[in-house]
């Protein structure tokens, strides 16, 4: 973890934090009818951090993500991504970061290849020749380029939404449940992947109910319950202090559920 | 081995299940209930057109409608597995099935026939008749006619039921037999009479045991041969295609939205179905009501018929726009940088492509029927109409056209906005042909509807799950 200078003024290094937030939200909240998905959420995320979203199912992690990139309005509070209000520039948001939904899958009828083409054309990219290759290559599906994506598998459907996410080269990614699907050699593969696109300043925030991923990758989590956010600090922490981030997990559910 | 009748009771509830999911129970089971309430408000009216059009002529047309709700309802059993994928994700239905359980396929497509038939006749038959019946005291009807006509719709929407499973099969196994049984079944109705192919009609206008025999053997022997031969149409490997997205698209370049349209155009291509769809949902439909329409003109002097084909192609072709979404989402669009109302502008700028077909269809009706003469009042009239029908699908459905038409209150709000428009053009065409001309002023409406109805889907808000 890094240690702040004491020489700057608190509030010029707040400001100087505040430029390098990726995500800052306000007591975001998402009501479905008289459902509250999401709680009067605060949070932020760091330039080039790993921030893992816990919760169990129903938590409220999707709505959060939605909210975040601009697929659901809030119903009350506000959220900037990489400076963008989320509401007032959805699209805008959507064009600067990548984004790996949890259920969506790819056109049944497109072919990988095609898919990744369709992608970049929405986004304008031109010359992804490359880019799709690398992809292809470091997923290890290059063989399933010209199978229609209603035949292919989960893992490979996984594979292609991630890389679809990632064509722009953008500087922010918001992944839900990042390794659901994938075999073991390819989650390796994903994490360390991931560890080296923030080592190299991107930012990651991704949901996910399987805390051996926070454990493993993560520099800071928040854990979500019935919308609301219970807890936010980094890994480190925890596991510093001897504690195993199942038991914390499971004691403030736990809690939080008989309050 | 599971019983027919268990596969049968399954079926039911996953049918039910299904639509009271996408729809909503309250607003599923209403529609039944508006059909009730429009059969009621339509048999009062019946009286008022009495003069231009005889009883027996809109018993006629309402049968030729259930033959093609038999037609469609036909089609989306056997083609509809995308569109179950796009909505419920992986979620099969039973019918699908046949590998994954321990029943052949031709006990699950016959359990599938049955509920069919009892499903559609519950959700649309019955509560048509029973519209009919309510009115039948104040129209001074014979209630005899209750019964008769609920028989003879029945008899009707089974044969468009019975007569697309059969077709469909034939096409499973090979486009030639498929085409060769089209070309013998149309040579063999040439020497009929007009009454003598649609037997329900004979039946409605005297019953009797001969037409009933008739129409339940145009129901059964189809159904029968489509049972016993079924194939169910797997694929064994996997297909693979070249890279045909960007060819099309730089084709498609100056007219903007390109990527969508090509991607519309290869979901319609590599669909279950692939062209089978456009034979089955638009030709086949089109072609029954262009024999039916030759029928009505006997019975009904005044009916233009080319006119009237022109008005109804144009409610038909508004279906390719179902066509064009049953395989998309715009789900599968939310995390991308894309509004709803370019994703909307893709499909309608492919809808105007796909229209070339039925445009071609109408150029070469009306010049062969009626002489070159003819083709500008009928585009005059088809277009306005297709475009028009168009408009108030995407304003009431947005990009969700094959789900919410069953939602009571969207149904209700299509019927109500589009049928005293088409009634009035088929009325005032009877009157004089030249005022089908009116039908151009359908256009702006049509585009008011689609300016407001993209907006209106623009600042649609994705229900939560």
């Amino acid at each position: 973890m890094f240690s702040l200078p004491m020489l700057i003024h608190p509030e010029a290094l707040e400001s100087m934090i505040a430029m390098h937030h990726m995500i800052e939200a306000e007591g975001l909240t998402k009501n479905y009818g008289n459902v509250t998905a999401v709680d009067r959420i605060s949070l932020n995320v760091a330039e080039g951090e790993l921030f893992g979203l816990l919760g169990p199912n129903g938590s409220g992690k999707t709505t959060m993500i939605r909210m975040l990139t601009g697929q659901v309005r809030p119903t009350s509070g506000s959220a900037r991504v990489m400076g963008l209000d989320v509401v007032e520039n959805p699209v805008r948001v959507r064009e600067v970061v990548g984004i790996i939904p949890e259920q969506e899958t790819p056109p049944s009828f497109l072919t990988a290849g095609e898919y990744l083409r369709f992608v970049a054309r929405i986004r304008n990219l031109d010359g992804i020749d490359e880019q799709c290759d690398r992809w292809f290559d470091l997923l290890e599906f290059s063989d399933k380029r010209d199978v229609l994506c209603k035949d292919l598998s989960r893992g490979t459907r996984q594979k292609l939404m991630f890389a679809q996410a990632f064509l722009h080269e953008p500087r922010l990614v918001l992944i839900d449940e990042p390794l659901i699907n994938l075999d073991p050699i390819m989650q390796r593969k994903v994490k360390d992947f991931l560890r080296g696109y923030t080592r190299d300043g991107g930012t990651v925030f991704l949901s996910t109910h399987i805390l051996g991923i926070a454990e493993e990758i993560c520099d800071r989590i928040g854990i979500i319950h019935n919308g609301r956010l219970l807890y936010t600090g980094p890994v480190d922490d925890l596991t510093g202090s001897g504690r195993h981030l199942e038991s914390f997990f499971l004691d403030l559910v736990r809690g939080d559920a008989g309050a | 081995m599971t019983p027919v009748p268990d596969l049968f009771l399954a079926m039911m509830k996953e049918e039910w299940r299904i639509h009271s999911t996408v729809f909503g129970g309250i607003w599923f089971g209403l529609f039944p209930c508006a059909i009730a309430v429009f059969a009621f408000i339509g048999s009062l009216a019946l009286p008022f057109f009495a003069d231009a059009v005889p009883y027996t002529t809109v018993a006629l047309l309402a049968l030729i409608f259930f033959l093609l709700a038999g037609v469609m309802v036909g089609s989306f059993g056997l083609m509809g597995r995308e569109f179950m994928n796009r909505r419920f994700g992986q979620a099969s239905l039973i019918a699908y099935a046949s590998r994954s359980l321990p029943v052949s396929e031709r006990r699950i497509f016959a359990a599938f026939l049955v509920k069919d038939t009892i499903y559609y006749i519950l959700l649309y038959i019955f509560p048509f008749t029973v519209g009919f019946a309510a009115a039948t005291p104040f129209i001074s009807l014979d209630p005899g006619y209750i019964l008769l006509a609920f028989v003879s719709l029945t008899l009707a929407f089974l044969i468009g039921l019975s007569a697309v499973c059969f077709l469909s099969t034939l096409y499973a196994r090979s486009i030639g037999l498929l085409a060769g049984a089209v070309v013998a079944l149309a040579l063999a109705a040439l020497p009929l009479g007009g009454a003598a192919i649609f037997p329900p009609y004979s039946f409605f206008l005297a019953p009797g045991i001969e037409p009933l025999a008739l129409s339940l053997l145009f129901i059964l022997v189809p159904a029968a041969i489509s049972v016993l031969f079924v194939t169910a149409d797997y694929p064994d490997r996997t297909k693979r295609f070249r890279n045909n997205l960007d060819p099309l698209a730089d084709l498609l370049r100056p007219l903007g939205s390109e990527h969508f349209i090509a991607k519309d155009a290869l979901d319609l291509l590599r669909s279950e179905g692939g062209a089978g769809k456009i034979v089955f949902s638009f030709l086949l439909p089109v072609g029954l009501i262009w024999v039916c329409l030759g029928i009505l003109v006997r019975f009904t002097p005044g009916i233009d018929p080319l006119l009237m084909f022109a008005v109804l192609l144009g409610v038909i072709s508004a279906t390719i726009y179902n066509w064009l979404t049953e395989f998309d989402s715009f789900s599968s669009y939310t995390f991308l940088p894309v509004e709803v109302s370019q994703v909307i502008d893709g499909k309608l700028k492919s809808y105007a492509l796909l229209s070339l077909l039925p445009v071609v269809l109408i150029v070469v009706v009306a010049a062969v029927s009626s002489g070159a003469g003819a083709v500008l009042p009928a585009l005059a009239t088809f277009i306005p109409v297709s475009a028009y029908t168009l408009a108030v699908t995407v304003y009431l459905t947005g990009l969700h056209p094959n789900v919410m038409l069953y939602h009571a209150g969207v149904f209700v709000r299509y019927v109500l906005a589009t049928s005293p428009a088409l009634l009035l053009i088929i009325f005032a065409s009877i009157i004089d042909p030249r005022y089908a001309y009116g039908s151009l002023l359908l256009l702006l409406p049509a585009a008011l509807l689609l300016g407001r109805g993209r907006r209106k889907w623009q600042a649609w808000d994705m229900p939560g799950y």
